[in-house]
């Protein structure tokens, strides 16, 4: 069972975010960029498959700084082949993206055939989860989304997606498909340092050029701000007491009592 | 008559030549456990403790001859001391009895014929005799908490005291079969023979032979129960002590190792041999598990137990044939959770009599769980956090001396301008927002000291004590290789820092060659002593200090914080258990990232409050900001909110010095 992992970076909101001169988009010049974390989890998902029914993980992610740390972290954690697609921007929009996946996975010998292709189902410059669709359209292949468990077997997938309130479906996918990852079975693994380190020595990086996409135009940007401070919460100070009839004067003075 | 014991026959046969079928088959059985033993301790990792042969005398002598470290618990000191030092008596007279009843044509007499040796084995014999009731009745009645109760130490006890016994009745029957009633070399002897005052010549002649006889039976029985029991340390301990580390206790790195540290040890033969020695060594006193905090708030741990397990599994796996006897040492001997209990706070390696590193051994275990990528999830976060951001707190590592803007001036750079004092500040001092305002505190004092300092801004990370007491090898070094790259662009003569785990590895895991690293309290000392911080409002109130774990049993430093403390005023009472005895707080070796397991009695914080407030202290002073995090917390959950207060050194330091 062969897997094709598709991971991109996001910008990293733990890092203060500026908005660009444009005022339409992020400032590039301090951003600094994450692994998607759903992508991470369909990482993880496709190594749980490898461990159980063995096969090939093979990796393929859009360039970025600091995206060697993420390759070889993978192959360290079990991953067979990392390819990064250089001559991009590290954030792009998703239509791009997916662009610039679905061409690169056509066109470069060796990634193909596999039996699925993971990828995170939505990322936090993606909510609504455009990415892993239109590959699966442009390939052909039937895709399912907002998946937490994944069962292989001869040319079927059996996926697990969980809605709200607890309620699971259970669903059948005819494999090859598209399987876009809300979370793996287990938390992402942790691999050490030390291995990471082996994994840069014996192991190397494949690198493609970008094909040539045009940008895509369908959705723009008009505006992009900081969230305005609008009013604050107030404290009641006092004894449990004053506190009360703080409260009582409150509710009484909007009408409440 | 003849009072040669070997002049007789038994079973027919002359008993010199008895004697030899004994000796032979007791010296081979203790040959051949010694060799197989031996034999363990080659096909372990290699470690090099060939070196400082003067200083590993002086340890030698300090520790097996004059063993301080068992007089720390008095009940038991003293008794130890007796029969060691009878031991080594009775092992030289035996060995001499041995030759001289192996080979009778010697004309030698035997040690209780000559006076001097007589009046030695006679004189310990009561002195071990003595000692030996002092520990059945602490056994029996007495017994601490943690020591090993087992049929094993009975047995021993019983033999030496057959030993004992056999000694001063040998000796009264000789005097009697000598014609005599009493002897000044053998006084004890001598009252012994007022027992049997009838006993005819040639029936005391028999008795004093059936003595040597049981005396010398017992001892080879000995020799071959010896290297199959406890009394193992016996051979082992002094090996033990010899080899023992002369390293700074916090540097884990081994020296002379062959193998990657950071794959860590999960089978037996993946311990060093010194590691696996201590095990051999283990007397199964109890005194690490007394002072374990991880033991005594009921976590999974018992370091003697751990070292116990060690040693069985060591000696059972690797003696099984050919490939070990299917235990697998993490798991089914020793529990994941007793790994992950233990604070690294080194109360255990400072008491153990016999100088065992029991850190280092569970730092090996943790280092195999690392790689294997088993830990709790909690601590994979703070490691990923590590990783990326440099801290464990997931903050920007751009945003680590933001705590700098709320100052009004400007701290230097370390790295664009020459400074004589580098301030690496530590995570908890730069990131938590319950310290910032010490940290500030701190900032002003050496300012308004007139010290030249700066930090590194962004450029520091985590200095990596923790994690690599985690068990992360890889990424202490990531980390470690990260702070120096930045230090080497900074020009400075030395290192200060706040934070006791940070300054540990800092001066004893860095390699900083040249520069002198000191804790804030050591600074602090320095500028009062040299009176550039005076105090000019004087603190009041009693007050109470915790030592940390890092600063003090590691790295021995425990005046320059109390000499501070009283300088500001405060009236420093102590805690029963302080200086080389402090209570670590519960937070070190990344147990601060990890939860409580089910069972957790009393927390090791809320025992060291309880333990201050108990003094009636308004203060609990701490010089560690992990420790004001723990106290204060624990100060919530043991009810003693507003009761007591935990200070930080430098607040009382910023009080006092504050001008009016």
């Amino acid at each position: 069972m062969d897997i094709l992992v598709l991971m991109k970076v996001v910008p990293d909101v733990v890092e203060e975010l500026e908005v660009g001169s444009d005022g339409k988009s992020l400032d590039t010049s301090f951003l600094r960029t994450i692994i998607n974390e759903r992508d991470d989890h369909a990482l993880e998902q496709a190594l749980l498959l490898k461990d159980k029914h063995g096969g090939k993980v093979t990796l393929l992610t859009l360039d970025a700084p600091d995206i060697d740390d993420v390759l070889f972290t993978a192959l360290a954690k079990g991953a067979d082949r990392a390819v990064k697609i250089c001559g991009v921007e590290s954030v792009q929009s998703t239509q791009t993206a997916v662009k610039l996946f679905g061409e690169t996975i056509a066109k470069t010998p060796g990634l193909l055939p596999v039996d699925l292709i993971l990828t995170g189902v939505s990322a936090i410059d993606d909510l609504d989860g455009l990415m892993a669709a239109p590959i699966a359209q442009q390939l052909g292949w039937p895709y399912a989304g907002v998946v937490t468990q994944v069962a292989l077997a001869d040319k079927t997938a059996t996926v697990i997606k969980e809605f709200a309130g607890g309620v699971r479906g259970e669903y059948e996918v005819p494999t090859p498909a598209v399987l876009g990852i809300q979370a793996a079975e287990k938390p992402p693994r942790y691999v050490p340092v030390a291995k990471v380190r082996a994994a840069m020595k014996s192991q190397t990086i494949e690198s493609v050029d970008a094909p040539a996409v045009e940008a895509a135009t369908t959705v723009e940007v008009q505006q992009m701000a900081k969230p305005q401070v609008t009013g604050h919460a107030e404290m009641l100070e006092g004894s449990p007491e004053e506190v009360a009839d703080k409260i009582c004067e409150l509710l009484a003075k909007r009408g409440l009592l | 008559m003849d009072l040669d014991p070997v002049r007789i026959s038994l079973m027919g046969l002359p008993a010199w030549a008895v004697l030899w079928v004994l000796t032979l088959g007791a010296f081979g059985v203790f040959g051949f456990r010694a060799w197989q033993l031996v034999g363990l301790l080659l096909k372990a990792r290699s470690e090099n403790r060939f070196d400082q042969l003067g200083a590993r005398v002086m340890r030698f002598v300090r520790h097996v001859l004059l063993q301080p470290r068992l007089f720390n618990e008095p009940s038991i000191g003293l008794a130890h001391f007796l029969i060691f030092w009878g031991f080594v008596v009775y092992v030289i007279c035996f060995n001499w009895s041995l030759v001289r009843g192996l080979l009778p044509v010697l004309p030698i007499p035997y040690p209780d014929e000559f006076g001097p040796s007589a009046f030695f084995l006679d004189v310990f014999a009561v002195a071990v005799l003595i000692s030996l009731g002092a520990a059945v009745v602490r056994r029996v009645f007495f017994p601490p908490a943690h020591l090993h109760l087992s049929w094993d130490a009975n047995l021993i006890l019983s033999l030496i005291g057959i030993l004992m016994l056999t000694t001063l009745f040998g000796g009264s029957f000789r005097l009697l079969g000598e014609g005599k009633t009493s002897s000044l070399w053998t006084p004890f002897s001598s009252l012994v023979a007022m027992v049997w005052p009838t006993m005819t010549s040639p029936d005391a002649h028999r008795w004093a032979k059936a003595m040597w006889w049981t005396h010398m039976i017992t001892v080879l029985f000995f020799l071959v129960y010896l290297p199959y029991s406890k009394h193992l340390h016996l051979l082992a301990s002094p090996f033990n002590v010899f080899f023992g580390n002369l390293r700074p206790a916090g540097d884990l790195s081994i020296a002379g190792g062959s193998e990657d540290l950071a794959a860590g040890s999960a089978k037996w033969n993946e311990f060093t041999w010194k590691q696996l020695l201590s095990g051999f060594s283990c007397a199964e006193c109890g005194r690490c598990d007394r002072a374990c905090p991880a033991t005594n708030s009921g976590f999974p741990l018992e370091p003697q137990q751990l070292v116990q397990k060690l040693k069985k599994h060591s000696i059972h796996a690797g003696l099984a044939k050919p490939n070990g006897n299917g235990e697998k040492l993490i798991g089914d001997v020793i529990t994941e959770a007793e790994i992950w209990s233990c604070t690294t706070c080194m109360s255990c390696i400072e008491r153990c009599a016999v100088l065992n590193e029991q850190i280092p051994i569970i730092v090996q275990l943790r280092r195999h769980l690392v790689s294997e990528g088993q830990m709790a999830k909690t601590v994979q976060d703070a490691l990923n956090n590590f990783n990326r951001y440099g801290n464990s707190f997931g903050k920007s590592d751009r945003m680590r001396a933001k705590w700098t803007q709320a100052l009004g001036w400007k701290v230097k750079d370390a790295r664009k301008e020459e400074v004589e004092y580098l301030w690496f500040v530590g995570d908890y001092a730069s990131f938590d927002p319950r310290l910032e305002e010490s940290t500030r505190k701190t900032a002003n004092v050496f300012k308004a000291a007139g010290m030249d300092f700066g930090i590194l801004y962004e450029g520091e990370r985590n200095a990596g004590n923790d994690v690599r007491r985690i068990g992360e090898e890889g990424l202490f070094e990531m980390l470690r290789d990260k702070n120096l790259q930045a230090m080497g662009k900074a020009k400075y003569k030395k290192i200060v820092t706040t934070d006791p785990h940070a300054f540990n590895t800092l001066k004893n895991e860095y390699g900083l060659e040249g520069v002198e690293v000191l804790h804030y309290s050591e600074v602090l000392d320095r500028l009062a002593t040299e009176g550039k911080l005076t105090f000019k409002n004087k603190v009041t109130g009693r007050i109470t200090y915790h030592d940390p774990c890092y600063l003090g049993r590691y790295n021995d430093i425990y005046e320059p914080a109390r000499r501070v403390l009283k300088a500001a005023g405060a009236e420093l009472v102590e805690m029963p258990r302080s200086f080389s005895r402090s209570y670590c707080c519960g937070a070190g070796g990344g147990r601060i990232w990890m939860e409580d397991v089910e069972g957790v009695k009393e927390r090791p914080a809320e025992s060291r409050v309880r333990e201050a407030a108990a003094l009636g202290v308004t203060t609990l002073v701490v010089a560690c900001p992990k420790d004001l995090v723990m106290f204060q917390d624990a100060l919530k959950t043991a009810g003693l909110e507003g009761k007591l207060v935990i200070k930080d050194v430098i607040d009382l330091v910023e009080e006092a010095t504050r001008q009016a």
